[in-house]
């Protein structure tokens, strides 16, 4: 038998070994590509989702300024038509009777801006906590503020700077309170309510009151307060007032 | 023996690099979705935007109505302003709750006890819809309605009412019918409710009305 020669042995186990780790960085390599293909594919879903959330704000920006022109346009031509009418009222009396009539009926419909006294709610969120949204400030919050001054005998409400007509509906997704045909709001909020001020001061006051909101004022330091005032004013409603399906019987 | 540390340094440094990559690549995506979101994620926001958009074509009608009185003002005589303010008083007091009215609508029904909260609720989600004109059995509602309970009853404007609870709704049928349903669907998975149902009629009355109170406090 031929014995190989040492050296012969040490540059085979060499070139196995040297082949183990090409085999290994290969593996390392192909384990990169394969983990890289898998990243691009997982983070470029939030890069898109990045973009198509900003084109998702931009639209919403767009579509607030064109919501707060109309309502400004609205209010405006209302401006001039009851200019035009006060100018044919002194014409005759009948129309100065209508539109006494009407007056008072835009009067109740929140179409005019109206003063006198009351109180400011003020609500704002809290401190996130066990409650996914329960800290924030929703749109039922804000309902049942409404409901209660009404019962309390307000004459008039606004949220925001925004009246509240006879037909106003409140909802929103959580932390956001849209009201009519309006622009999302968000907190703080301040709901200013003209009529009987004790009466509304007295059921603000009243713990058995809001208990919704005052349970979650204790839990997540969600802020509400009131102040009673002399003289508050309020806005006249922007929106539409149009029922395009109830006619009178 | 020398090959060794190389390659080690080689493998070493290939995952190295790719732990770099992956956590600069993660990093800054996380970065921008917090720079961009603000806390808004994009379903609620594409919530948002259907409801601007519906808004804005309501609001922009309404914008082409009052330019087209203006301008028939400018143009016209008292005969006119009184034909425009006579319509307008009846568009008023059909949105003030002051005159009975009629057209397409629903009318949900629920045997629960319900409380003044739930019915509040409800009330709200048909006006989201699009109602026009609502009733609480055979109670006139608007938007300062006062709803509360009153021992085992519950007092609407002053009035007491019981359960069953009949709610009639005048307004865009399809949108109506909508949120009836769903509203049905989430009553009667309700532990407290009996019967929850809604149909929809192509040509609802409400009778009832609400009497117009005079601003005690309030002025112009």
């Amino acid at each position: 038998m031929v014995q190989p020669a040492p050296g012969i042995i040490r540059s085979q186990v060499n070139l196995r070994r040297v082949g183990a780790y090409v085999l290994l960085a290969l593996t390392a390599l192909a384990f990169g590509f394969l983990l890289a293909t898998q990243l691009r594919t997982q983070l470029l879903v939030p890069g898109n989702r990045v973009a198509r959330t900003e084109a998702l704000v931009r639209t919403v920006q767009d579509l607030e300024s064109t919501n707060s022109a109309y309502r400004a346009q609205i209010a405006s031509l209302r401006g001039q038509i009851d200019g035009l009418e006060a100018q044919a009222a002194q014409r005759s009396e009948a129309t100065q009777r209508l539109r006494d009539d009407v007056a008072t009926l835009r009067a109740h419909a929140g179409l005019t801006p109206m003063r006198g006294p009351g109180v400011t709610v003020d609500l704002g969120n809290g401190r996130p906590g066990a409650g996914a949204t329960d800290y924030l400030v929703n749109f039922q919050d804000i309902q049942d503020v409404v409901n209660l001054l009404f019962a309390g005998g307000a004459e008039g409400v606004a949220v925001n700077g925004r009246r509240i007509s006879p037909m106003s509906s409140f909802s929103g997704p959580a932390g956001t309170v849209v009201i009519d045909q309006g622009n999302p709001l968000y907190a703080p909020f301040q709901v200013v309510a003209v009529g009987n001020r004790s009466q509304m001061e007295q059921l603000l006051g009243d713990a058995a009151s809001l208990g919704g909101l005052r349970n979650r004022q204790r839990a997540f330091g969600l802020a509400l307060s009131f102040q009673g005032s002399p003289d508050l004013s309020l806005p006249a409603y922007d929106s539409t007032l149009e029922s395009s399906f109830a006619q009178p019987s | 023996m020398r090959s060794r540390p190389s390659l080690n340094a080689l493998v070493v440094g290939i995952l190295t690099g790719l732990l770099a990559f992956v956590a600069v690549v993660q990093v800054r995506s996380q970065a921008e979705v917090e720079r961009s979101l603000g806390g808004v994620d994009s379903t609620t926001l594409a919530f948002l935007i259907d409801d601007l958009h519906r808004a804005n074509d309501a609001l922009g009608a309404d914008a082409a109505t009052l330019s087209m009185r203006r301008d028939a003002l400018r143009g016209g005589g008292n005969q006119v302003v009184d034909a425009q303010l006579n319509a307008e008083a009846s568009q008023l007091r059909v949105a003030e709750g002051l005159v009975p009215v009629h057209g397409p609508g629903v009318v949900v029904t629920v045997d629960a006890p319900l409380t003044p909260l739930d019915l509040q609720d409800a009330v709200d989600n048909l006006r989201v819809a699009g109602a026009e004109a609502l009733a609480l059995n055979d109670r006139r509602l608007v938007t300062s309605s006062v709803i509360k309970a009153s021992g085992d009853a519950i007092d609407v404007d002053g009035a007491q009412v019981h359960g069953p609870w009949t709610l009639s709704a005048i307004g865009d049928p399809t949108r109506l019918a909508g949120a009836a349903d769903q509203m049905t669907r989430a009553l009667r998975d309700d532990p407290r409710v009996r019967r929850a149902a809604y149909r929809s009629e192509s040509d609802l009355v409400i009778r009832s009305t609400v009497v117009q109170r005079p601003f005690v406090y309030g002025s112009s």
